[in-house]
């Protein structure tokens, strides 16, 4: 059924129709309002879950970590310096093997305090051995958390469905949200591998010495391998139920284009108008959406940005004493490909700035009048600061 | 250790899983802290003159059990009709609620119990230790003579008391009036008592010549005959016609006799007494006017009395003493010194001086003289220090090298005149004679010591006797201790009261009954300080499953063999039923 839904409401409608049965959160701005609809439904008895209240972060994964052991199907949301918190149980999480699904929202880190959009809170988790999926739209959002639970369950891996603060969480749009019946039929209750079970006993996840450490690691890198392929076949299964499907990489016209753009989040919604506007006048620009970022699909982007002659990263996040951090991988992920084309990096819109159609326009006309990238990264829209402190 | 692989779907699934018991890593060798059980001793107790255990009250009758509860109020005090009514309540004002919302009601509950008592008629187990030779006569038969004969009864002597008046009771009987305290309640408490039996002789008057004549037929004789000689003015005219002494005329309307008053009738004094004549006063028409010395928050009487009797109507007249009363026709007039306040002593109480040139005169119907009040007999006092007289807290011991011994209680030695205290030196007294007869003069002090309730002074009849209680510590648990996350606010019970227009109509009782849903509420506001009440934190937070259940007394155990000693147990312990102590290395090596 269609209904104008705020993308925070989008992924609690997806929460709901999963059947989660344990959820544990602590509220922070912009998640708040994804917790506040799933602790009515469960208060209301909308849903069947547990809805356990904590006093942190730290304690609604550690919670959650608690519940998936004992198998049955979690969900928690978070955003910045909550993530942040978490992050020693997301290693624990990862490496425990447990399908948790949780609702990131990208807010910028503090200090300075700031809520608004910004992807490094959920960069900076990329080595934890969680799932990343970074989403554009409503749609998108209730789609990939409906689909995150099938993709999860059965590689063993958590998910991260990752959406921008306010452009995303607070907006709201037409979005469809299915039926309970078609989305029982495309995900099945939760059969866990694994389980506390008090008529088995046994204990998990104790001293791992370094002859089995190291193949446990190799084990989780063989699932996040395994999870590349998957996450085709799940968004398959759910593209024949629902007729939806977001792929890992989305490209728009990149095949004759002579400049790539390389977006995520809602950037790539004003890219899609840029790129109209580009080809209009002739240009032969491309535009090239990634969703799925951890696993990271190293050949897929390598396929379709090889035939372009530059590419250009647009970074709403960074890694101090580097560059943008998807810059970072699309170079990693080039850089073994005789003669590929140059990656120029581009840094806009932290800490919730607009990047507007003009800076990306701006964005695509430095490409294409420079001949190398001369610098790693380049900050776009940054204006002279007088004052060292105080300013603001 | 085993590597889990389990394929469905995707690459073997690898996580480190083991079946083995991890009972074989004794986790208790990592200690060097160690928690016990230990139950402590509550502020309430501590505070209660008569020492009763009221957090294991107030437990056992949340728990509904009244019975158990009303004999562990019996256990120290044998007056929980009385003491329900009329104490003054120290425990309450000591009570760690306090600090959380308000105290618990504990004297409300008192009252509860013994009402459920008297209404579903229990019978107590009183348990008595085997019959000794010693007889013990006890002088008058007020709250410390007979709490002295209650707990002798229980220690296995014998006593006979001798009471002046027509009916046993003293002061309880003959000086508080009815609506605090109606006959029927004092008589099922005093019934109780010589059921064990206590054997007294009414009418009889005791004159010095009696502990001569006693002796050969008892070991000891205990003085307990109060204060009740009333203390004079010393003003000209004060032995006016109709100049009433208070004491007098609260025990003529015990006697029953009628008496009719109109106009306004003063009170001269702050105490208790003054305040009683002049409630009673305002009840038999009277408009009462009580005029006191200093001020009125540094009256001795209690607060309660002194607040229910404004609402009665009375006035207070604070900072006037009165210089002479003089007869004018049928009226009295009183001339009134005024008083200023120059400063406050150790315990704020203001210190006065008279103001020069500054009196009034007021006429008075009616006039009553409440300033305090002695023993009706030089010799019922105690000798002066310096004698071979043994002082303690609540009472003091004369040996004699011919004679039986002689103890003076009750109000003759207290610092506190109180019907709890005057227990308190009963209890005393009982535990001291005992000392005497078992093992010498000397040993006296030795065998009360150890019964002491937390600091002191109330004493423990449970303890001396050497049962449960013996096992809870001194250590007095303050509201820090707590763990007071686990409790609820909740508002304290309020006594439900005859309305003023009816108090002032008859000496019907004020305090109204409370049911049982009341009474089981406020005990459960309790936080049974220092004592375990099965809660059950210890074990299901030990997060080495190393509180296991058993049953022992205490219902659960530590497996020293686990506990690591982190402390959770003590932490969680909403009570502080538990003890962390530093692991002494020879427990483990």
């Amino acid at each position: 059924m269609q209904q104008v839904l705020e993308g925070s409401h989008a992924v609690s409608e997806a929460v709901r129709l999963a059947r989660v049965q344990v959820i544990s959160a602590y509220p922070i701005t912009p998640q708040t309002h994804i917790m506040e609809r799933l602790s009515e439904y469960c208060a209301d008895g909308n849903m069947g879950a547990r809805f356990l209240r904590v006093e942190s972060e730290h304690s609604a994964l550690a919670a959650l970590i608690g519940a998936s052991t004992s198998g049955v199907r979690t969900f928690t949301a978070t955003s910045s310096q909550g993530l942040a918190l978490m992050h020693e149980l997301l290693h624990w999480a990862s490496g425990a093997r447990l399908p948790i699904v949780m609702a990131e929202v990208n807010r910028a880190m503090a200090p300075g305090w700031n809520i608004w959009a910004d992807q490094t809170d959920s960069l900076a988790q990329r080595d934890t051995g969680w799932i990343q999926l970074y989403c554009e739209e409503g749609q998108e959002v209730l789609d990939t958390t409906i689909q995150s639970y099938r993709l999860a369950e059965s590689v063993n891996l958590p998910v991260m469905v990752i959406l921008d603060a306010f452009f995303l969480s607070h907006t709201f749009e037409p979005v469809d949200v299915p039926e309970q019946e078609s989305v029982d039929r495309f995900l099945p209750p939760y059969q866990p591998k694994f389980q506390l079970d008090p008529e088995n006993p046994c204990a998990f996840n104790q001293l791992a010495p370094p002859d089995v450490y190291m193949e446990m690691r190799y084990n989780i890198q063989s699932a996040m391998d395994y999870a590349l392929d998957r996450f085709e076949e799940v968004e398959e299964e759910y593209f024949s139920i629902f007729g939806r499907r977001y792929q890992a990489v989305e490209p728009v016209q990149c095949e004759d284009a002579e400049i790539i753009l390389v977006t995520s989040g809602t950037v790539t919604s004003t890219s899609r108008q840029v790129l109209a506007d580009l080809r209009a006048r002739g240009e032969k620009v491309g535009l090239l959406k990634v969703k799925l970022f951890r696993p990271f699909p190293v050949s897929l982007i390598r396929r379709l940005v090889s035939p372009a002659s530059k590419v250009a990263v647009i970074d709403r996040n960074f890694s101090f004493g580097a560059s943008g951090i998807f810059a970072q991988e699309v170079r990693a992920a080039l850089c073994n490909l005789p003669g590929h084309p140059p990656v120029f990096g581009y840094v806009a819109g932290l800490g919730g700035r607009d990047v507007t159609t003009a800076i990306i326009e701006d964005i695509y006309w430095r490409t294409k009048n420079a001949g190398i990238p001369e610098q790693e990264s380049f900050w776009v829209g940054i204006s002279e600061v007088s004052h060292a402190i105080g300013h603001c | 250790m085993t590597l889990r692989q389990t394929a469905v779907n995707c690459p073997p699934l690898i996580i480190p899983c083991s079946r083995f018991t991890t009972e074989s890593n004794k986790t208790g060798s990592w200690r060097f802290l160690r928690p016990r059980y230990e139950n402590k001793t509550a502020p309430c107790s501590s505070a209660c003159p008569a020492g009763e255990d009221i957090p294991r009250i107030e437990m056992l009758v949340a728990q509904g059990l009244f019975k158990e509860a009303w004999e562990t109020v019996l256990m120290e005090n044998p007056f929980p009709g009385v003491c329900g009514r009329v104490c003054y309540h120290p425990c309450e004002q000591v009570c760690n609620r306090r600090e959380f919302d308000e105290p618990v009601a504990i004297r409300t509950v008192e009252r509860f119990l013994a009402d459920t008592a008297t209404r579903n008629g229990l019978q107590p187990d009183i348990k008595r230790l085997n019959a000794k030779q010693q007889k013990i006569a006890i002088v008058g038969s007020g709250p410390s003579g007979l709490a002295l004969a209650y707990f002798l009864a229980r220690l296995g002597y014998e006593s006979e008391i001798f009471e002046a008046m027509p009916e046993p009771g003293g002061v309880l009987r003959w000086g508080l009036p009815t609506y605090r305290l109606p006959v029927a309640i004092l008589k099922a408490d005093i019934a109780r008592i010589l059921e064990l039996g206590v054997h007294i002789h009414c009418n009889k008057t005791i004159t010095p010549r009696f502990l001569d004549e006693v002796t050969g037929h008892y070991d000891a004789v205990f003085l307990g005959c109060g204060h009740s000689h009333s203390l004079p003015l010393k003003i000209p005219g004060e032995d006016l016609d109709g100049v009433e002494d208070g004491l007098r005329f609260l025990q003529k309307l015990r006697q029953g006799k009628e008496v009719v008053l109109n106009g306004t009738a003063a009170v001269i004094g702050g105490g208790n007494t003054a305040i009683d004549v002049a409630r009673s006063a305002a009840r038999l028409g009277a408009k009462p006017l009580v005029i006191y010395r200093r001020r009125q928050q540094d009256m001795p009487a209690f607060d309660d009395e002194v607040t229910m009797a404004l609402e009665e109507g009375a006035e207070i007249w604070e900072l006037r003493t009165p210089v002479k009363i003089a007869a004018v026709e049928k009226d009295y007039v009183l001339t009134l010194q005024q008083m200023e306040v120059i400063g406050e002593d150790a315990r704020g109480r203001a210190r006065i001086r008279v103001q020069l040139n500054k009196t009034e005169e007021i006429s008075v119907q009616h006039l009553f003289v409440a300033i305090g009040a002695s023993s009706a007999e030089q010799w019922y006092k105690p000798p002066p220090k310096k004698s071979s007289t043994m002082r303690l807290s609540n009472c003091s011991i004369l040996p004699r090298s011919q004679g039986p011994t002689v103890v003076f209680g009750g109000d003759l030695v207290a610092d506190i005149k109180s019907v709890v205290h005057a227990i308190a030196s009963g209890k005393q007294a009982a535990m001291a004679l005992d000392n005497l007869f078992q093992n010498g003069f000397d040993a006296i002090r030795a065998g009360i010591e150890p019964n002491l309730v937390g600091d002191g002074p109330s004493l423990s009849m449970e303890n001396y006797l050497g049962w449960p209680r013996t096992q809870s510590s001194r250590s007095v648990v303050h509201h820090e201790d707590l763990n007071t996350d686990y409790f609820r606010f909740a508002p304290r019970i309020i006594q439900p009261r005859l309305l003023r227009e009816e108090r002032l109509r008859s000496f019907a009782e004020i305090d109204l009954k409370i049911g049982t849903i009341l009474g089981i509420r406020e005990a459960e506001r309790c936080f049974n300080c220092g004592i375990c009440n099965q809660c059950d934190n210890c074990r299901l937070f030990c997060p080495e499953i190393a509180v296991v259940r058993d049953d022992t007394t205490q219902n659960r155990r530590i497996n020293y063999d686990y506990c690591k000693g982190c402390g959770l147990c003590v932490v969680e312990c909403p009570r502080s039923a538990m003890t962390l102590e530093e692991e002494c290395l020879c427990n483990r090596y």
